[in-house]
């Protein structure tokens, strides 16, 4: 009897091996569905062929159409909030650049912009004075029209702190706005004097001062227009319920799991969007999701370990996707704790992390070491500037003379789910530990949920932590202002750094219209940071998606992301 | 009720209960005896053996290898096994062979500390329960039920979310869902042994509860109680993988071997030696403990004396 519970013992160990190889896999909700549909496109082919040719005046490749267009997009994390102005997220931005647009609009590959909700605009007195012509006939997915007053509405609820529909007491924060406007109504900085509706459809900014890259705020996803109604009907639910006028409409959130949105019928642009719907999942394992796609069950798949990429390419049924540079993955500080108020001891640990092993472990080298906060593409990138090398020596020398010479430790804190510039942050807070270890610094990894994290961390919680950029508006501004201007704490500024000289060369920067003497305020402030050493600027990352051969007309923006208007799904 | 119940569970009477008889006219002493069956079962002395081999790999640990469990080596990522590297790399190059050594370590660590937390508790709420019965059983009884009603890996989840995921957590966790498993089994022996006359004959001399409970009660329950302590080193070592996969256990760098088999599932198809070899560890030493388990559990039952 013995003998044969032994076996039974090691029968269900190998099973337990096996299962250690599926682990963690997230059935999508609805994978049911699409089994259906298989069925259905089999059974009833004939409806299939009308459906194509009735879809094949769009369809310029020589695929036919897929029966149900409804594409489902895999993610390692949910969104913190449908309410884009008051998160920073991009799992927010992914799905409220569906539901949501803004007054100009990015070309598909570049920082271009481009008509969007506006069709026209003017600038006027030397960039003092915006005009913008509204699209007419715009109707928002409550029914309501899409006018110069719902702009107006929109950008003084996030200017005015007393504003009915800023939802202060329940805390709503737009700190991007102030980042990007030189603050709120009220404070000095704040660039937009007055905001006039002309007519129905024209509506007129007036600045106090000039902003470099005020049309390119205008087309970021953080800018975009809400439905003044559903401010009314929603109040501060706003972030759960809500009501644009993009290509999808919002159907269903189910947190930690998915977000289903559906075809807006009533879309201006005429033919669009190609799909009916569009589903957003959670599965927060990179293996798990890569296998999902690889079964049918998802169709697009953020958060591919690079290792898989290989694979994927020699996939015929699969294609990878690349989106251009346009991040930073760092390593902060929190220099409202000790010992991290000590730039000694910053510019130390700066010589103890490897990127190039990092970079070679985790990244398959689809990323550079960075130097800057800025990806060396951008506008002032300063090149000049010396990067800290890796030297575990040095470091423990400078350890020594700061005065950590018997060692040091700290809670590490890491993201829970892969991000577009750290597609595995959990292994590369190892990589990181290892590297700590050598110069005698203990580092203990912490972890916690996506939206904990972001909010502790933006309270300040946390000794040293992970995070990253990802540039949404092609502007270097967009990086330093939100990273490390003092004015976004509380909010992307995670590293408390706060620099008066650093803070004015923003401004001025900011306020400038000239490229050259921008570029060089911002080389400037690039030294004073290499100088004070906030963080340690880890990777500028090429992120890679990977889908299905059936996605046709999927182009991934510079920014985290893109609204899915031209994609459509072959059979 | 409560009284008789007991009897049905624990159907064979211990051999200890005839020692004074034994010792007088045989002078061989029933833990000898057992010994003497263990080591003609041949499964028990196999796993005997693969646990002394752990034990050793687990001191020696830094003499067996060269290189920390710790340190990197982008150049060397994911080989595969060979001279250099025995048991092959993983995804950050970090020796493999070297990582299952020190990982021993932890697993012994957790089984024997959670196993013998376990053990104390479980015990002494068992012999509680069983010597004074009436409202003490009822309720240690119950609290009992009561944890055994989860599924044992959930309620040690539960444990370690409420603690924090640590190794030392995940040992307190796993030590606490083994607890009703070792005090049910103690109670019931101890309330068989309450019968006894040889208790009756101490408590007639006006022995103190205490001295009857650890003088008599409790080694005479001694038999099952390491039973269980050696299976259940396997399930505690098991559980701590279980924890570890799950992220709950071991924090990196440790060299958990359940840890290492989940870090490194995504590696199972193109380089299948990094789940490979935890895998086989964490399978042969809790064989090595179940084995023994068996074999003691045969060797101190006198049913299966022929």
């Amino acid at each position: 009897m013995s003998e044969r519970k032994t076996w039974l013992l090691f029968l269900s160990l190998v099973f337990v091996v096996v299962l250690a190889a599926c682990g963690g896999n997230n059935e999508p909700a609805d994978a049911g569905t699409n089994n259906n549909e298989a069925e259905t496109n089999n059974t009833s082919e004939s409806n299939n062929n009308e459906a194509n040719e009735a879809a094949g005046e769009n369809s310029e490749g020589d695929y036919s159409l897929a029966e149900d267009q409804t594409l489902i997009f895999a993610r390692g994390g949910d969104s913190v909030s449908l309410d884009y102005a008051s998160v920073t997220d991009g799992e927010s931005s992914r799905v409220t650049e569906q539901i949501y647009e803004s007054l100009l609009k990015f070309d598909e590959d570049s920082f271009e912009i481009g008509p969007g909700l506006a069709e026209d605009w003017e600038v006027l007195d030397d960039g003092l004075r915006f005009v913008f012509q509204l699209r007419e006939g715009v109707t928002f997915h409550d029914g309501t029209d899409f006018n110069a007053e719902a702009v107006k509405i929109n950008f003084e609820r996030w200017a005015d702190p007393d504003h009915e529909y800023h939802f202060a007491d329940e805390g709503y924060t737009y700190s991007v706005y102030g980042t990007q406007f030189g603050g709120f109504k009220g404070d000095d900085g704040h660039v937009i004097e007055e905001i006039n509706v002309l007519g129905d459809h024209e509506i007129e900014f007036v600045l106090n001062e000039s902003l470099g890259a005020f049309l390119q705020n205008m087309g970021m996803s953080y800018f975009s227009i809400t439905s003044p109604a559903a401010f009314e009907e929603y109040g501060s639910a706003i972030n759960e319920n809500p009501v644009g006028t993009g290509p999808f409409k919002f159907v269903s959130w189910s947190k930690d799991d998915s977000i289903v949105l559906e075809k807006n019928e009533d879309y201006w642009l005429e033919g669009y969007p190609k799909l009916d719907g569009v589903i957003f999942q959670v599965i927060p394992d990179n293996s798990a999701r890569l296998t999902a796609l690889r079964s049918g069950e998802i169709d697009i798949m953020d958060g591919l370990n690079p290792d898989d990429v290989e694979q994927i390419e020699a996939d015929p049924e699969l294609a990878v996707f690349e989106r251009d540079t346009n991040n930073i993955g760092y390593l902060g500080f929190n220099l409202d704790k000790e010992p991290f108020d000590n730039p000694d001891l910053r510019r130390a640990l700066n010589h103890a992390i490897d990127k190039e092993t990092l970079i070679s472990l985790l990244y398959a080298g689809l990323a550079e070491p960075a130097t800057n906060i800025i990806p060396p593409s951008y506008m002032g990138y300063n090149d000049s500037i010396d990067p800290y090398a890796y030297d575990p020596d040095l470091a423990k020398e400078l350890l020594e003379e700061a005065g950590f010479g018997d060692g040091l430790e700290f809670d590490l804190w890491t993201m829970p789910v892969a991000r577009p510039y750290m597609p595995d942050p959990e292994r590369a807070a190892e990589v990181m530990q290892a590297n700590l270890a050598d110069v005698g610094v203990t580092a203990n990894i912490v972890s916690m949920e996506w939206a904990t994290y972001l909010e502790r961390t933006e309270q300040g919680e946390h000794d040293i932590f992970m995070l990253g950029w990802s540039g949404t508006n092609g502007d270097p501004d967009y990086f330093f202002g939100n990273l490390l201007h003092s004015g976004a704490i509380p909010g992307g500024n995670r590293n408390f750094y706060r620099s008066d000289e650093v803070d004015s060369l923003l401004n001025q920067a900011k306020n400038s219209v000239d490229e050259d003497e921008r570029a060089e305020l911002y080389k400037e402030v690039q030294e004073i940071v290499h100088e004070d050493a906030p963080m340690i600027p880890l990777v500028h990352s090429i992120p890679v998606l990977a889908g299905s051969e059936r996605v046709k007309n999927y182009v991934p923006h510079l920014s985290t992301s893109e609204p899915l208007t031209n994609v459509e799904l072959a059979e | 009720m409560e009284s008789v119940t007991p009897v049905k569970k624990q159907p064979m009477p211990g051999p200890e209960n005839q020692e004074p008889h034994i010792t007088e006219t045989e002078s061989i002493s029933p833990w000898k005896e057992a010994f003497w069956q263990l080591r003609k079962n041949k499964l028990a002395i196999v796993g005997l053996f693969i646990i002394i081999f752990f034990i050793m790999i687990a001191i020696f640990a830094p003499f067996l290898t060269s290189y920390s469990y710790q340190t990197l080596n982008a150049a060397d990522r994911l080989q595969g096994p060979s001279a250099q590297y025995w048991f092959g790399t993983d995804d950050l190059g970090r020796d493999i062979f070297t990582r299952i050594v020190y990982g021993a370590r932890i697993s012994l660590m957790v089984g024997f500390f959670a196993v013998t937390g376990a053990l104390i508790f479980g015990s002494f709420l068992g012999i509680l329960a069983g010597y004074f019965g009436r409202w003490v059983d009822m309720l240690i009884s119950r609290i009992f039920d009561i944890m055994l009603a989860f599924p044992s890996i959930l309620l040690a989840i539960a444990i370690v979310a409420i603690l924090g995921p640590s190794l030392q957590n995940a040992l307190i966790a796993i030590a606490i869902i083994n607890v009703p498993i070792f005090g049910r089994l103690v109670r019931s022996k101890v309330i068989s042994i309450r019968q006894e006359e040889y208790i009756m004959a101490a408590k007639a001399q006006g022995m103190k509860n205490g001295r009857i409970l650890f003088h008599h009660v409790l080694p005479n329950s001694l038999a099952p109680i390491i039973v269980q302590a050696t299976l259940g080193f396997g399930t505690a070592i098991l559980e701590a993988a279980a924890l570890g996969f799950l992220g709950l256990g071991a924090q990196p760098p440790t060299p958990e071997w359940g840890r290492m088999l989940s870090d490194s599932r995504q590696y199972i198809q193109s380089a299948p030696w990094t789940v490979l070899f935890p895998g086989l560890s964490i399978m042969l030493v809790v064989l090595g403990f179940n084995m023994i388990g068996d074999g003691l559990r045969d060797a101190l039952d006198p049913k299966m004396k022929n």
